[in-house]
């Protein structure tokens, strides 16, 4: 029972994280229509500078560098590149966030080589108890601010002018722009804000329990992808849900590594996959997403 | 094929054919083996442009089916204990039957893969391929039995009627000129790679090929016309599949070893790179892409000395393959951006002004 | 209805300038999009302040071009300027985004509406204001929307998706008061509403009008645009056709004719294709519509709708934009599940099939917004029509054998035959985006002959078509009709094309089923004129 609560509670954590990511993720191709397999390098980018610049300016600073860094550079992608390539077809689109990818994720692992980054968070390895169970503090650091910031994200989205463009302008951006709301910006906000929470989940993501901050990060965090899908490509409220998901099934899998031995080792890191085979196998648009009505 | 062919071309193409019989008689070893690489991803990369290219499917699956096509060569042809390699658990089918059992195995797994592929739109269907990698090399690494799990498994040389293909000492000598296992192995690369490049341009140019791209361009118009869009989609998997599968065989041929490292997300990219690069559903571009991108590195790495941005691998600076990497990666963006039909005739579809039935929404308006 | 026809409407050109500086002026404005060819050719409209000017034409005359080209969303929809300027108050505001000419003071209500159905009605409202930077000003312009659409006030917490059509389009318009335009762009308001709601938006558009705006109207429902604007032009196939004071155009001859549904008994207009049937094949089954409902969500785009096409005949579905005619034919392909009610044809339930299987039984279809594959040759994508009557798979295929070459060869030679019936042997070999429209409309065509069917859906053949290309049109179809002993079930809007071919007719409004018979009987059925005209006996000489 107490591995089960310990699991739970790290599993929801992981799980906020993902959803950072997930969010982030949703949110450009809501605004975009662009399916962005750059996000994790581009999560890795804000971590590794993060981790980089903690020794000097300290945790929280770096941990505002490594956003902004990530904010700006999902902003320069949008600018230089995507935006001239709008209307294009999806795939295509696709396609080129991949090339962009391989060129950030080149040269982060060439700088981050064999190395294993601290992030200095505050929180060390210290653990809280809950009764018999024993819950890292880090854990419970990111999943209170996770909940926070997606508080805030949520709230943003729904109540204020930048919310209600971004919502316009993701339902139906022809008519948003007849309305006034000004396309690009909203796709530069949507990409600076998916970079920042990449970011900011980045930091959480490789702080304790997980060693730290080196070359499989990026791929790791892939694992936000079945988090999108299983909730649904253009759903918020399903990255959310499938964040939450990917983060249980991940935590379960790695703790009950033994009593699943005959699946293999490291379930951990493929389960999240095959939940996401079996959620489109009943679900084709995911949990959340818009279903097709034509039956071709 | 003839009827596509202006006499020009058809030179070209013979012209090409005698160079590329020659080149094992002038080539050092390094290069022959870099060639057939080239061969093996050509192949693989052929079977994705009719499945990216031609029916308009984005994968990112295309590593895991090469895998299987690779493993499955291995296993099949395995277990017979050769001297100085290792014995595996294996069936030790003949070398021939094995290969056609490893494509067999793959266009399986494409027809398994795609009652969910048929299911899914658009970009599901690429994000979901990517799990697939991710599942498929869950499986290498515990698989141990069949795979040869971390360490991956010997593959078993290549022979015809007691005519070895291996990277060996033995050499069969013609009119006096001395042929080596690679130079063998050469010959069958080129054959493997006509027959899927005719092959291929045969399905693309007749009447399956015509019913993929017309769901490439619109489902709803290839569905009333009568095409199958599910059977179709599992077709283009199954074909894509094969392809794949033999590819990945050669692939295991030539290295002589496979591990499951090798087979991961950023393969599958490296094939998307080599069928953007050579212009979607192009062949031509797809062999022309394949042989880029297997290239690229090994000639940076040969050359690493004499090339002023590239260093040595470990000395800090950019190595050859990260060299190569930044080289697609920017000409993937600046192709598909900046001269989306420069290179080899690339099709990059302009989204349309309208779709023909307003597709996916729950609550659409009543259509004019 | 009139016979008394006024003074025809001057040409294009002899118009004055209503005043000496007009509000918006377009001047020579030439629009394609991509290669397809132009889709407004040297366009010149000028509106004045304060005036409602309406603009008529059929589907593809290119009206929403027209106000895409104004509003600035024309590059979002893939279409360029080639030449000509658009001028607010004497400056250009050709080239700007559309978000800037919104802050310019030109706002475009979107055809359908376009309403953010998951936003609230205050959320969507709040859209239309995000272009003012002054709070009051928006506030005010939400207390202005309320106070002329009461009805939005009562469910401001709502969801967009949930209000009716009527509401939707009250919401449309509001939303694009928020802004504070001083040039208003309608796109179709009327499209699908009923009668009575019709006439209200007519009002509310006057009564925008009254307080400072001006307003281009752009309308398929010729009756209330006309009553309402002052000066009205007519578009066909991207050109002024017509132009002129409302009235007096809505005494014109040809207006009522071809765009007000009235009919008159000049026999020679509406000759009746003589058949000559040559037909040896098979008789087709006769297709029976069995009470079809179809929901989409909380819409409901057809109601109870039964109708029977008799083998060998020629039945047409009219009605307006929206009407649910499109609807009608996806589900008679497999392409909609009905939620209730069924098709047969002979011994077979059409709406139990996928797609490819209705394919199968011979039954081929058209699109409306043309389906071909845009870099295929003629040839190949002919070739796709005799997809279900030839069978090489990928294993002959791919290795060539000789029973898959055999086969190619055929196939071929029958559709040379097919392209030489229809007069498009000189283009087999031109990729199809490289060819005009009217082109494009013919292969398409000649793709759905090449499978050989038992019956031919069309939808929308001659849309934005000219009188010479659709009457040429009629003749291919009918040919085809008479060569293959055709069912043919015809969606169109343009009346002389209908009844020159049509044997029964079913008037479709609002999804349900309004009249049917001969097209004869059609005409006369005063619920028909209603459904074309908005309201009842309207064109009784003075339009306004």
């Amino acid at each position: 029972m107490t591995q089960l609560f310990e699991l739970t509670i790290n599993g929801l954590s992981l799980g906020a994280i993902y959803a950072l990511i997930a969010i982030g993720f949703v949110l450009v191709f809501k605004a975009t229509g662009i399916v962005n397999f750059a996000h994790g390098s581009i999560l890795l980018l804000g971590a590794y500078v993060a981790a980089r610049t903690q020794g000097d300016l300290g945790f929280w600073l770096a941990l505002g560098l490594g956003a902004a860094a990530a904010a700006t550079a999902a902003m320069i992608m949008e600018v230089l590149i995507m935006r001239r390539v709008r209307g294009v077809e999806a795939g295509v689109l696709a396609i080129i966030t991949l090339g962009v990818d391989v060129i950030l994720l080149t040269e982060l692992s060439r700088r981050i080589g064999a190395d294993i980054l601290a992030t200095g968070a505050p929180w060390g390895s210290e653990v809280v108890r809950v009764g018999d169970a024993a819950i890292p503090e880090a854990r419970v650091a990111a999943a209170v601010i996770a909940v926070l910031v997606i508080g805030a994200f949520v709230t943003a989205f729904r109540k204020t002018d930048w919310g209600v463009a971004m919502r316009a302008a993701a339902a139906d951006g022809k008519t948003a722009s007849l309305m006034g709301v000004r396309l690009n910006r909203v796709a530069m906000s949507a990409w600076a804000l998916a970079g920042a929470l990449a970011a900011l989940a980045g930091v959480f993501f490789v702080s304790f329990p997980s060693p730290g901050l080196d070359n499989a990060t990026g791929l790791q965090a892939l694992a936000a992808i079945p988090a999108a899908v299983i909730g649904g490509l253009d759903s918020i409220a399903g990255a959310l849900v499938g964040g939450i998901i990917v983060g249980l099934v991940a935590t379960y899998c790695a703790g009950y590594q033994d009593e699943l031995s005959f699946l293999g080792r490291g379930l951990g890191q493929v389960a999240p996959y095959a939940v996401m085979f079996l959620v489109l196998l009943v679900r084709p648009s995911g949990l959340f997403g818009t279903q097709a009505v034509n039956r071709v | 094929m003839s009827e596509y062919l202006t006499d020009r071309r058809r030179l070209a193409m013979v012209a090409i054919g005698a160079v590329l019989l020659a080149l094992p008689l002038v080539l050092a070893d390094f290069w022959l083996q870099s060639g057939l690489f080239a061969m093996a991803f050509a192949i693989a990369a052929i079977g994705l442009t009719i499945l990216v290219g031609t029916t308009g499917q984005l994968s990112l699956g295309h590593a895991f089916f090469v895998a299987i096509g690779a493993y499955g060569y291995c296993y099949l042809a395995g277990g017979e204990s050769i001297p100085g390699l290792k014995a595996q658990s294996g069936l030790q089918f003949p070398p021939v039957l094995a290969l056609l059992g490893a494509v067999g195995l793959a266009g399986l797994a494409g027809a398994l893969f795609s009652p969910i592929a048929s299911r899914l739109r658009g970009l599901y269907l690429g994000l979901v391929t990517l799990g697939l990698v991710f599942l498929g090399q869950h499986i290498m690494f515990n698989a141990a039995e069949i795979t040869g799990g971390f360490n991956g498994r010997d593959a078993q040389p290549f022979s015809v009627f007691g005519f070895e293909f291996s990277d060996g000492d033995e050499e069969t000598s013609v009119l006096g000129t001395v042929f080596t296992g690679l130079h063998k192995l050469w010959y069958l690369g080129l054959l493997l790679l006509a027959f899927s490049a005719w092959t291929a341009h045969n399905i693309v140019r007749t009447r399956p090929g015509r019913a993929l791209e017309t769901i490439r361009d619109s489902e709803l118009a290839a569905a009333t016309m009568g095409v199958d869009i599910r059977a179709y989609k599992a077709g283009a998997f199954c074909v894509s599949s094969m392809y794949a599968g033999l590819g990945g065989a050669l692939i295991a041929l030539v290295f002589g070893r496979i591990v499951p490292e090798s087979f991961g997300f950023v393969l599958s990219v490296e094939f998307l790179v080599m069928v953007v690069l050579g212009g979607l559903g192009s062949i031509r571009g797809a062999i022309a892409g394949a042989a880029l991108v297997s290239l690229l590195p090994r000639f940076l790495d040969f050359y690493a000395d004499k090339l002023p941005l590239v260093s040595e691998p470990g000395t800090g600076g950019v190595g050859p393959s990260q060299m190569s990497r930044f080289v697609y990666g920017i000409a993937i963006v600046l192709v598909l951006v900046y001269a989306p039909r420069g290179l080899a005739g690339i099709r990059l579809r302009r989204a349309r002004r309208k779709p023909t039935v307003t597709p996916p929404s729950v609550t659409p308006s009543p259509a004019p | 209805m009139i016979d008394n026809a006024t003074d025809r409407p001057r040409s294009p050109g002899d118009t004055p300038a209503p005043t000496a500086s007009p509000l918006l002026r377009i001047q020579n404005l030439t629009v394609s999009y991509g290669d397809a060819g132009a889709a407004l050719s040297d366009v010149s409209i000028d509106v004045a302040e304060r005036e409602i000017v309406a603009v008529l034409g059929s589907n593809g005359a290119g009206k929403s071009t027209l106000l895409r080209a104004i509003s600035g969303s024309l590059a979002l929809e893939g279409g360029q300027i080639e030449s000509g300027s658009v001028e607010l108050a004497g400056q250009r505001i050709t080239g700007l985004g559309a978000a800037d000419v919104v802050r310019r003071g030109v706002v475009q209500v979107p055809e359908g509406r376009q309403i953010f159905k998951d936003l609230t009605v205050e959320e969507n409202l709040r859209a239309g204001g995000l272009a003012l930077s002054d709070r009051s000003a928006r506030r005010e312009g939400r207390d202005r929307a309320y106070e002329l659409f009461p009805r939005l006030a009562e469910r401001r917490t709502q969801k967009g998706g949930l209000l009716s059509g009527g509401e939707q389009q009250m919401l449309a318009i509001g939303r694009a008061l928020m802004a504070k335009p001083q040039v208003l762009l309608l796109d179709e308001p009327s499209l699908g509403l009923a009668p009575q709601i019709v006439e209200q938006i007519g009002g509310i558009i006057q009564e925008i009008n009254a307080t400072g705006t001006t307003v281009v109207l752009v309308e398929q429902n010729a009756g209330m645009a006309l009553r309402v604007a002052g000066r009205a032009f007519v578009l066909e196939v991207g050109r002024v056709a017509l132009e002129g004071p409302a009235a007096e155009l809505a005494a014109s001859d040809e207006v009522q004719e071809r765009y007000l549904g009235v009919v008159r008994d000049h026999g020679a207009a509406i000759e009746k294709r003589v058949r000559r049937p040559q037909s040896t094949r098979p008789a087709p089954h006769e297709l029976s519509v069995e009470n079809l409902t179809v929901r989409f969500g909380g819409i409901t785009a057809l109601e109870d709708v039964s109708f029977r096409v008799e083998p060998g005949s020629t039945h047409a579905i009219i009605g307006p934009n929206g009407a649910g005619k499109s609807t009608c034919i996806n589900v008679l392909t497999g392409v909609y599940k009905p939620t209730e009610g069924r098709v047969t044809y002979g011994d077979d339930v059409l709406t139990s099939k996928r797609p490819h299987q209705v394919a199968k039984l011979g039954i081929s279809r058209t699109f409306q917004n043309i389906a071909l594959s845009p870099e295929a040759s003629v040839e190949e994508n002919l070739l796709l029509g005799r997809h279900r009557r030839s069978k090489s798979g990928f294993v002959a295929s791919a290795l060539a054998l000789p029973g898959a070459r055999k086969e190619r060869a055929e196939q071929i030679g029958i559709v040379r035959d097919v392209a030489e019936r229809l007069g498009l042997t000189r283009l087999l070999e031109r990729p199809v985006h490289e060819l005009p429209y009217g082109d494009r409309k013919r292969v398409e065509l000649a793709r759905a002959a090449a499978a050989a069917p038992y019956v031919l859906l069309l939808d929308e053949p001659v849309a934005g078509m000219d009188h010479t290309e659709s009457a040429r049109m009629s003749e291919l179809i009918g040919d085809l009709r008479d060569q293959l002993g055709l069912s043919i079930i015809l969606v169109e809007h343009d009346m002389a094309f209908v009844m020159g071919l049509a044997d029964r007719v079913t008037v479709l409004d609002f999804g349900k089923c309004i009249a049917e018979g001969t097209p004869e009987e059609v005409q006369r059925n005063p619920d028909v004129l209603r459904a074309y005209l908005g309201v009842a006996e309207t064109t009784t000489g003075d339009g306004s």
